[in-house]
């Protein structure tokens, strides 16, 4: 069990994580833009957040350098329709893993576990 | 018009002709004149002669005559002359002025005397007189006047007696004693008669001469004229640009020579024309070809904008759709998981087992939709390497059919699989070769008429391939063809014999690309009106550096075999 935040401005594709990753027994938050994503990440306690790159009010990236500035030990993992520059960036910079859309539930599973077996060793 | 006006405008003949035969004309016209009036003189002067002869002999026949007056002498006498037809009349006198005979009917009263014409330089016949007459009726005679003369010896009386007869030694003395007068008239007309038939004869002649002359002239003059109006002919044809015309004239005169010049000169104008001509033409080419290389490199220029902005819209599309996409897959599968963990008790078995099939559908083809839209961003934006993953050739194949089998039914075209069933898997990507496979049935169905037939083939090729060989695909259709200009260029971006609007000129190149990222090759072989077959071979396992080939996708050419 552990807390997620989902930040991403698709209804659908929040809703389906939400539905998904509560369905597997985790904790699940969402935020609707990159703005909300901040103040909740900085907020909260999340072992790990899902963010796409590409929303109004902030983009993932930024998202994730201003989160990580304040909580270096956030573990993100982001999500983007296109394999673009953004996503090359923050991998670069740290992002645990990058999910390109539409992406296979499975995918979500293994690449969490991963990121979770990380946080757990910490 | 004045004279010389007139003059040059009449035809070259003309020019020889008329002056040559006027002067000529008038030539022989003063000849004839000067030779008739020679011989009038000539017959005049002969009548003339004649007239004084006959009238001396006359008188000296007529001396015993007149002297004893022995008229019957003087009737045989003119009797004689009446021969002549010239004579109109001929008179003896006596000396008392009286007529002793007389031939012909004469009256010196209705005649008028002309001239007086002198023969004779004889002083004693100062009574001799011959005149030109004319009478009433207008006809002119010459009169002859002779006197009949005889001698007399003069004898003294003293000598009578005393010589007894004739003393040669004597000086006899002889007077000359006039005894009558003669006339003669002689009649011109026999004369005139002989001018005139001469005259006649003089003018005709003159006319032959001149009549023959002429047709001669004419004749010769052809010899310069017919050349020249030749030479005027092809002076105007070439005028009209006719220059294939040549003068054709076999004299070696002035006139040969300036058609040989002429022809030298029309020759050299003709080469000129045509060496104008031939730039002009191929001028002519050069603009069309031009105007078709750039009317060539617009549309390509249009396409290639237009291609640009439908892969700007594309990846706009794509990312929209993503997010949606995303939904239908996750859920599709978030459905079946839960579907899986279900007791078969809370529903039926068959069911459950459909419902799955449904979900199994659903994330399929949502999973297809991931690929598709990956691959339309794949040619619009940035490109990832693409994951390769076991591929079932002949499934694949069939996934495609289901794809296109509508648009095939709806142009009436049969397609046939001849697939072989024991193909090995392959490494690659199946949607990207879904999209390979689509691309080449469309294209074929394209150049299919209805009622033809397309045939897939599939085959095994251990020889093909680096490691396990190939599998080689055949797209066969029996349709219009490639023209052969064409086939070099049917892999090359954006190239379309489709309308503009039908074809993006894209999917070829696109096959291309994919299939060099396969490490395989795609060949064409086509005949017009026969079909066209595409080869593909796609090996078994990818070879290492397969995959940077899809960085030259869009630019490099294969090898078309035709």
């Amino acid at each position: 069990m552990a807390r997620i935040l989902v930040v991403d401005d698709s209804l659908v594709i929040r809703n389906l994580l939400v539905e998904y990753l509560s369905d597997q027994g985790h904790q699940v938050d969402t935020a609707i833009d990159g703005q909300e994503g901040i103040e909740k990440a900085l907020d909260g306690d999340y072992d790990a957040i899902l963010c796409d790159l590409h929303m109004p009010r902030k983009n993932g990236y930024q998202v994730f350098t201003e989160v990580i500035a304040h909580r270096p030990q956030s573990r993100f993992i982001m999500t983007d329709s296109l394999p673009d520059e953004l996503a090359r960036m923050a991998q670069e910079a740290g992002a645990y893993g990058c999910l390109t859309k539409p992406f296979d539930l499975d995918e979500v599973t293994r690449t969490l576990e991963k990121i979770l077996a990380v946080t757990k060793s910490i | 018009m004045n004279l010389r006006g007139w003059i040059d405008r009449w035809k070259l003949r003309t020019k020889f002709v008329l002056p040559i035969s006027f002067i000529l004309v008038c030539s022989i016209l003063v000849v004839s004149a000067y030779l008739i009036e020679r011989q009038e003189e000539g017959f005049h002067l002969g009548l003339e002669t004649n007239g004084e002869t006959m009238v001396r002999i006359l008188a000296m026949q007529a001396e015993s005559g007149v002297l004893f007056e022995d008229r019957q002498e003087l009737e045989e006498l003119l009797e004689k002359f009446s021969v002549f037809e010239d004579i109109r009349c001929a008179m003896i006198y006596n000396r008392e002025g009286e007529l002793l005979s007389q031939l012909g009917e004469w009256d010196d009263n209705s005649t008028v005397r002309l001239r007086e014409i002198n023969l004779s330089n004889d002083p004693e016949d100062a009574s001799s007189r011959d005149f030109y007459v004319e009478d009433s009726a207008g006809a002119v005679f010459i009169e002859f006047n002779y006197p009949v003369m005889t001698r007399v010896e003069k004898l003294d009386r003293e000598n009578l007696g005393i010589t007894g007869g004739i003393d040669p030694s004597l000086t006899r003395t002889f007077v000359r004693e006039h005894l009558g007068d003669i006339k003669l008239v002689l009649s011109l007309e026999n004369v005139n008669k002989s001018i005139a038939e001469a005259r006649l004869t003089a003018i005709i002649l003159t006319l032959l001469v001149v009549a023959v002359t002429i047709v001669f002239i004419a004749f010769i003059v052809r010899f310069v004229t017919k050349p020249v109006k030749m030479l005027v002919d092809v002076t105007d044809q070439v005028a009209r640009g006719d220059l294939s015309q040549r003068v054709h004239l076999k004299q070696h005169d002035e006139i040969g020579q300036l058609a040989n010049t002429f022809n030298k000169m029309i020759g050299s104008l003709q080469q000129s024309r045509n060496e104008i001509e031939d730039y002009n033409r191929t001028l002519e080419e050069k603009i069309i070809q031009r105007t078709l290389e750039l009317e060539d490199a617009q549309a390509q220029l249009i396409q290639s904008e237009k291609m640009s902005a439908i892969g700007q819209l594309a990846a706009g599309v794509a990312h929209e759709l993503n997010n949606p996409l995303g939904g239908i897959l996750g859920y599709a599968q978030f459905a079946l998981e839960k579907m899986k963990k279900k007791s078969p008790g809370e529903f039926g078995d068959k069911e459950v087992n459909a419902f799955i099939r449904y979900l199994t559908d659903i994330e399929t083809q949502a999973r297809r939709c991931k690929a598709i839209v990956q691959n339309l961003l794949r040619f619009s934006r940035s490109r990832r390497e693409t994951e390769f993953d076991d591929v079932n050739v002949n499934a694949t194949i069939e996934d495609t059919v289901t794809f296109v089998e509508h648009q095939l039914h709806m142009s009436q075209i049969e397609l046939k699989l001849e697939t072989d069933a024991d193909l090995p898997v392959i490494q690659g990507n199946g949607g990207q070769l879904q999209q390979v496979f689509t691309n080449l049935i469309i294209n074929a169905m394209h150049a299919s008429a209805p009622g033809t037939c397309i045939t897939i083939k599939s085959r095994y090729s251990p020889a093909l391939g680096e490691f396990g060989g190939a599998v080689e695909l055949q797209f066969i259709d029996r349709g219009s063809g490639i023209e052969p200009e064409n086939i070099k260029k049917i892999f090359e971006p954006f190239f379309t014999t489709k309308e503009v609007g039908k074809g993006t000129g894209l999917g070829l190149s696109v096959s291309y690309g994919i299939i060099k990222d396969h490490g395989g090759e795609i060949k064409v072989d086509s005949i017009i009106g026969q079909g066209t077959t595409f080869t593909l071979i796609l090996p078994v396992q990818k070879p290492a550096d397969a995959s940077d080939t899809s960085k030259e996708k869009l630019g490099t050419q294969p090898d078309a075999q035709v």
